[in-house]
């Protein structure tokens, strides 16, 4: 009998741990919301003084989720400093959170529904911005009419946070694009910077087999399986992957074609180097196998990691997709824009703190420039002094002044609710056209592919 | 062929794979000594930025915190997991019949489920219970898995019947016998199962990461996602903190790996 009772209770203990730990809560959570159960938990986790609320309402503190301390977070320290000045109980609870990491998080918390544990605040990359605020409408608080100057931020940026017209988020980071060169490689093979400066793709490959045949050196260099570079030769050109519908636009898109043909050749002649992922791609330019890169202007940061090329790079703009009407030689990478989430215990003090620092600060983005190469997409910044000092690194040239310029004239591309999908299927059939694919076919199957996730 | 011949082949295969086996450890210390742009650029030898990474990762990150978070969440775990896997896999054996036989399959199958599958619910009932951002809310999911279990089981079964009876008959009831007898003969599953359990534990990544979103409650792998999350990432201060973060597990898993191969293999001394 005794034996009976042990064995009882010692099964019991079991299933009580799998319960509360394992297998079971699917149900228990979906069907019985405030059960004794989870009350009781309630009462000891009180207990213990561990939790803690996401936000804190209506003290005067909002929380963050940003990712990069020495970039966004630390701008975000230095607008909490100058809000601070005329709002001393002001404060922010900045979490650092990686991108990744709030996907998955966000992932979580928006189909659970459970929206109570959002921060007031969170940056989002701008790829992701719409795909976001369109599928879970009741995410991000719409800024429309909240005060915030929004005609003062360049056009294609703001086109990022928007959706049917209204703003939902407040741009940050600029990422126009930039090609940086190693001016005393180019030197070796007889050129200067302003024989690339205002070119295009062809004499781009012109002059890159000249240079890898005289030095050595490949001109540039791409993340091998990624389709970044393609994407910022669409959006030079002003074309776009989607059709007027929202449905992908792959085949029979001449840009792109154009596009696909010039990376393939960029990639057969070697005047394009690849590194097996991003690590091996920064290695490329910093421990010199090319002297060029062509990117978003964050790319700097990583450029100037190699102190003892100082003085040696300098900055101009991309090269031009030939033989198409329209195109450019300014494009973007990247970017990330602040938004405000449903969950906000005070949708006003955030509103207020973005007016009077992204969106109204010209010390914010005099400070947050210096110190963390953070470019401006607030038109107004651009004035200030700090923009047009010369940078050592690139031979004394006024870099962001120059950037500023190039951000001014990207024309707008529509990166579409589905990019990330877009872009994945597009790597892929860039891959298979450098491995000898056909490009009709490979497009033609990226646009089956793109259909196929969206679910058409 | 010889019979010195074989081996020395044997030798030369195993030095290789051995080679192989330790070199990104080798190469994650080599490179925590340099700087950036050198370990991209694949330098392989040691360099002389230690401490210049260390600096800058007291000074980028709340180290001590989030290795404090990470021994704590640990341990407690750990300690939890095999009181009450012990204590299931011991009554699944002895006390066994039909009925909790049929409730080890229950819970056998409870493997097959992956934890993504039970992220979103999981999320839903521990913020309800307010369990968000705190040790509890850690360690929960994980103080009874059926793995451990039946790993328990598995060696119960190899724990003499007999000595179970002259227990009984010494007078000593059924918790004095798992206490007194059964831990102390299975300190070999003990072992294994610690290992595996803090191991767990310490890497864990995909649930802390999905409900502590407080900066104080984070965790060392939650540093290191972070430290690569920006538009530049110091290779040499990544390196120093998987290190860092490395440290403890090594020393767990070769403070009982003797015991860990025999326990794995459920033996009894």
């Amino acid at each position: 009998m005794k034996q009976k009772i042990l064995s009882v209770l010692l099964s019991a203990v079991v299933v009580a741990a799998m319960l509360a730990g394992c297998t079971s809560k699917t149900e228990k959570a979906a069907t019985e919301p405030a059960s004794e159960s989870s009350e009781t938990t309630e009462e000891a986790a009180a207990e213990s003084g561990e939790v803690s609320e996401t936000t804190e309402s209506g003290d005067g503190t909002l929380t963050v989720w940003a990712w990069d301390k020495s970039f966004n977070i630390y701008a975000m320290e230095e607008a909490e400093k100058i809000y601070q000045k005329e709002h001393p109980d002001f404060s922010l609870n900045i979490v650092e959170v990686s991108w990744d990491d709030m996907q998955t998080t966000l992932g979580t918390i928006l189909s659970s529904g459970d929206y109570s544990q959002l921060p007031d605040i969170l940056l989002m990359q701008d790829f992701a911005f719409r795909k976001y605020a369109s599928t879970y409408t009741d995410f991000f608080t719409d800024l429309t009419d909240s005060g915030i100057a929004f005609d003062e931020f360049a056009e294609g940026k703001l086109g990022m946070s928007m959706v049917d017209g209204k703003n939902y988020g407040v741009p940050f980071d600029n990422g126009a694009e930039v090609a940086v060169y190693r001016t005393d490689i180019l030197e070796q093979a007889g050129y200067t910077i302003d024989d690339l400066t205002d070119i295009d793709w062809d004499r781009f490959i012109e002059i890159g087999k000249d240079v890898l045949d005289k030095t050595g050196y490949s001109l540039v260099s791409s993340q091998a399986g990624s389709s970044d570079i393609i994407m910022q030769m669409l959006q030079s050109a002003g074309g776009s992957i989607w059709n007027g519908d929202g449905t992908p636009g792959y085949v029979e898109n001449e840009t792109l074609k154009k596009c696909m043909e010039v990376y393939k050749e960029l990639f057969d002649t070697g005047v394009m180097e690849t590194g097996n992922n991003w690590d091996e791609y920064i290695a490329t330019f910093t421990s010199g196998k090319t002297a060029g890169v062509i990117n978003g202007c964050w790319i700097l940061a990583s450029i100037e990691s190699a102190e003892e090329q100082s003085g040696l790079w300098a900055v101009t703009n991309m090269p031009s997709l030939p033989g198409v009407e329209g195109a450019t030689n300014y494009s973007n990478q990247g970017g990330s824009s602040w938004g405000i989430t449903t969950n906000c215990s005070d949708v006003e003090l955030a509103e207020d703190f973005f007016a009077s620092t992204f969106a109204g600060s010209v010390e914010l983005y005099d400070t947050i420039l210096p110190g963390a190469g953070a470019l401006a997409t607030w038109i107004p910044a651009a004035d200030s002094d700090v923009y047009s000092e010369p940078q050592e690194f690139y031979g004394g040239e006024a870099v962001f002044e120059l950037i500023t310029d190039f951000a001014s004239k990207v024309p707008e591309f529509d990166m579409g609710v589905y990019y990330t999908e877009a872009n994945t299927a597009l790597a892929t059939a860039v891959t298979n056209v450098c491995a000898g694919g056909d490009i009709d076919s490979e497009l033609q199957t990226a646009e089956d592919t793109v259909n196929f996730d969206m679910g058409n | 062929m010889t019979k010195k011949s074989t081996k020395t082949i044997t030798y030369i295969f195993i030095t290789i794979a051995a080679l192989i086996s330790v070199f990104p450890l080798i190469w994650m210390i080599i490179a925590a000594t340099n700087r950036s742009v050198d370990v991209i650029a694949g330098k392989l030898t040691f360099g002389t930025k230690l401490l210049e990474n260390f600096q800058n990762l007291l000074q980028a990150q709340p180290v001590g915190r989030f290795f404090w978070n990470s021994c704590k969440y640990s341990v407690i775990t750990t300690v939890l997991a095999l009181a009450v896997c012990s204590l299931a896999g011991y009554a699944f054996e002895i006390f066994h019949d039909k009925a909790k036989d049929i409730l080890f399959t229950i819970i056998l199958t409870a493997m097959m489920i992956p934890f993504v599958a039970l992220m979103v619910p999981l999320f839903q009932m521990f913020s309800k219970a307010k369990l968000l951002n705190s040790t509890v809310g850690f360690i929960l999911p994980s103080i009874s898995t059926p793995f451990l279990i039946m790993m328990f089981r598995q060696s119960a079964r190899s724990f003499p019947k007999e000595i179970i009876e002259a227990a009984r008959i010494d007078g000593l009831n059924e918790l004095q016998i798992f206490t007194r007898m059964f831990i102390p003969t299975m300190k070999s599953t003990y072992a294994a199962a610690t290992t595996i359990t803090f191991m767990n534990a310490w890497n864990n990544y995909l649930w802390p990461k999905v409900i502590m979103s407080d900066n104080n409650a984070q965790t060392m792998p939650m540093m290191i996602s972070n430290i690569t999350s920006g538009y530049v990432t110091d290779y040499g201060m990544l390196m120093l903190a998987v290190f860092i973060t490395t440290i403890p597990t090594a020393i767990v898993f070769f403070a009982l790996q003797k015991s860990f191969a025999e326990g794995i293999t459920g033996a009894v001394k």
